[in-house]
């Protein structure tokens, strides 16, 4: 099988977030990047899909030089070889831009069987990029997969899991086909050490972004980006001895609290 | 193009209108529709759900397309997408709105990509421009970051918003109920729903609920979940979990609140033996009162909240739930 596996790179999930000068983007400065965390879930599918079905795993992503980083660590935990569509931070870009430039250099790639990716970015937080990538390829999709429980080639198709409000569905999908991944479907390998050896001598292939036509392309623009700031009353009833609210203190804790949620933040 | 704008009624599986096509309408007619100056217009696609137009009328639909076709008669995603855009492609209208549902998340970005049209999803804040672009506020960055996004001159302009982020308000109208028929042959549908499995609940639904109980990893087990249901049903809240209780089997997939789960935003959160990561606060951060029992002082939800307890939850949650009955039952 060929199987495709869509990564990004993204600002540490515990990252303080501070606006550019300019208010309309993140100040990046000094940031720690990593791959993007529902990203792992997908290469983690991809890998043992390869595992149980054969083939080879391609690595597609873009952004900036810095992004080989992340793709270098899904080649370390099993990816065969690499897309790096390179993109030094077009102004002009927004998740439509992405979602086109992707799916046409897949679309130039070709001959594969099956797609996976994260369900969304943990940036940007949209969750459309997937999608959309499967809607331009004209291939069909199956959104926040909790399981896939079944991929069989020989009859062209994937059985997958998919939770919805108050239970479940199971659909069953023609390949080629794309996934995307919620967290928990897998537990993400770490890369090894022989694995990271490996790596760095996988094949990376470069297109760049400016050779695609990006005019145009964008459909929304960010004007601002503000950073919420509520204050928290941190009334925190504590335990005389020691940190626990003990024996007699348990019924006057709870007594407290629920005069507190009635008088002062009157919510019950 | 016309001045058009459209609520895409998100439907339960049980057929019925879920709330968030309410609010969309609502705040579609006080944010859109006038400065537009165009009618508004509620969208039914399914099987046999031409009877809900009354309904979207009452929160001042004039006119609902109807998109009526034996296909549809479970979500699947290939069928709405192609039910909506080809709506879209014959109406052409302004601006085309759905709820940040499950279903809304996986085909409205087909749609938009289908006909050309830009997204955004799950916004909090919808309005207009003076030169009549739809402007959204959303959450990015787990969270931590709120912006604003306009659209540039390409239409429709379409976005999903996020459930209980407007009030739902009565406008009654009778609307004009317009035959959307769109050309479905079974074999566009490549992709079949083989099984769907729910079990109904008595509690309100986590993204509508005015109150949440939710729970963490330190309940322990599924049959001490039973604490949270109990305050739970005693506030009349909604009850929720985190990712770890979820992973750990103490309660369904559907509880989950968070980044990967659902967005949350009631008057009060109550969470106990939740440590509150990132990732948790991403789905109930702007909650209005948060209220945290855990037994570890240092825990960093003890440094987001509002009102907490340093304590076990075995020991406090018993005469904290007996409490707030005797209360219910006052009142
Ligand atoms: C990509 C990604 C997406 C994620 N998405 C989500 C998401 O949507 N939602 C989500 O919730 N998480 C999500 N997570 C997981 C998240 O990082 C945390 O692991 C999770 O939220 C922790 O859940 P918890 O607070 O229940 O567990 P823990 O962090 O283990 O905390 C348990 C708490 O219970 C307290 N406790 C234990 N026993 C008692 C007792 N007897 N009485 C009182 N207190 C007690 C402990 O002091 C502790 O603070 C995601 C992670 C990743 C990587």
């Amino acid at each position: 099988m060929k199987i495709l596996v869509i990564v990004s790179q993204t600002q540490d999930t515990e990252a303080k977030i501070k606006v550019s000068a300019a208010g309309n983007s993140i100040d990046t400065e000094g940031m720690k990047w990593i791959m993007n965390p529902y990203d792992e879930f997908a290469v983690e599918e991809a890998i043992q899909t390869k595992e149980k079905h054969g083939g080879e795993v391609v690595v597609v992503s873009m952004g900036p030089a810095r992004v080989v980083e992340t793709i270098r660590q899904a080649l370390a935990m099993g990816a065969d070889s690499a897309l790096h569509i390179l993109d030094e931070g077009s102004p002009d870009m927004d998740s439509f831009a992405m979602g086109k430039i992707i799916a046409g250099e897949i679309r130039k790639l070709g001959g594969f069987d099956i797609v996976f990716t994260g369900m969304k970015i943990i940036d940007e937080e949209s969750g459309q990029v997937g999608v959309q990538i499967a809607e331009e390829l004209g291939i069909p999709h199956v959104s926040l997969v909790s399981k896939v429980i079944e991929i069989n080639p020989s009859a062209n198709k994937a059985v997958c899991q998919k939770e919805i409000d108050g239970g479940h569905m199971v659909v069953e999908v023609p390949l080629p086909c794309l996934i995307t991944c919620p967290d928990a479907m897998n537990e993400p390998r770490y890369a090894s050490l022989p694995g990271i050896m490996k790596a760095k001598k996988k094949p990376l292939t470069e297109v760049k972004v400016s050779d695609t036509n990006l005019d145009g392309l964008a459909r929304v623009k960010t004007v601002e980006i503000k950073v919420p700031q509520i204050e928290r009353k941190l009334r925190i009833i504590k335990g005389q001895d020691g940190p626990m609210v003990k024996g007699a203190e348990v019924e006057k804790s709870a007594e407290e609290l629920i005069k507190l949620l009635r008088e002062e933040a009157k919510v019950i | 193009m016309s001045n058009e704008v459209w609520v895409v009624a998100d439907l339960k599986i049980d057929g019925s209108v879920r709330q968030v096509t309410f609010e969309a309408l609502s705040e579609a007619r006080k944010k859109i529709a006038g400065k537009l100056g165009g009618e508004l217009c509620g969208v039914l696609i399914g099987s046999g759900v031409s009877g809900h137009a009354a309904e979207l009328g009452k929160y001042g639909a004039e006119k609902v397309y109807v998109v009526d076709n034996e296909l549809l008669k479970d979500f699947n995603t290939e069928g709405y997408t192609i039910a909506l855009s080809e709506l879209i492609k014959k109406h052409s209208p302004a601006v085309v709105i759905a709820g940040n549902t499950v279903f809304g998340q996986d085909y409205f970005p087909a749609v938009a990509a289908r006909v050309g049209a830009g997204v955004t999803m799950d916004a909090i804040e919808i309005d207009l421009t003076n030169d009549k672009k739809l402007k959204i506020k959303r959450f990015s960055h787990s969270s931590k970051a709120i912006p604003t996004q306009v659209f540039l001159d390409h239409h429709p302009m379409m976005t999903t918003v996020r459930p209980n982020s407007f009030k739902a308000v009565e406008d009654p109208k009778t609307p004009e109920v317009v035959d959307g028929a769109v050309t479905i042959n079974s074999g566009d549908i490549k992709s079949k729903v083989i099984e769907i499995k729910t079990k109904g609940s008595d509690r309100p639904e986590l993204t509508e609920a005015e109150r949440v109980v939710s729970g963490g990893r330190g309940l322990g087990s599924e049959e001490n979940f039973k604490y949270i249901y109990q305050l739970a049903d005693m506030l009349g809240a909604a009850a929720g979990a985190t990712r770890a209780a979820v992973d750990a089997g103490y309660c369904p997939y559907d509880m989950q609140v968070g980044q990967t789960g659902k967005a949350v935003s009631p008057n009060l959160y109550i969470a106990i033996a939740i440590s509150g990561s990132v990732q948790h606060f991403a789905g109930m951060g702007s909650s209005k009162v948060i209220v945290a029992i855990n037994k570890d002082p240092e825990a960093p939800i003890f440094q987001k909240c509002d009102y907490g307890i340093v304590g076990d939850l075995f020991d406090v949650l018993p005469p904290f739930t007996e409490k707030v009955r005797a209360l219910v039952s006052q009142s």
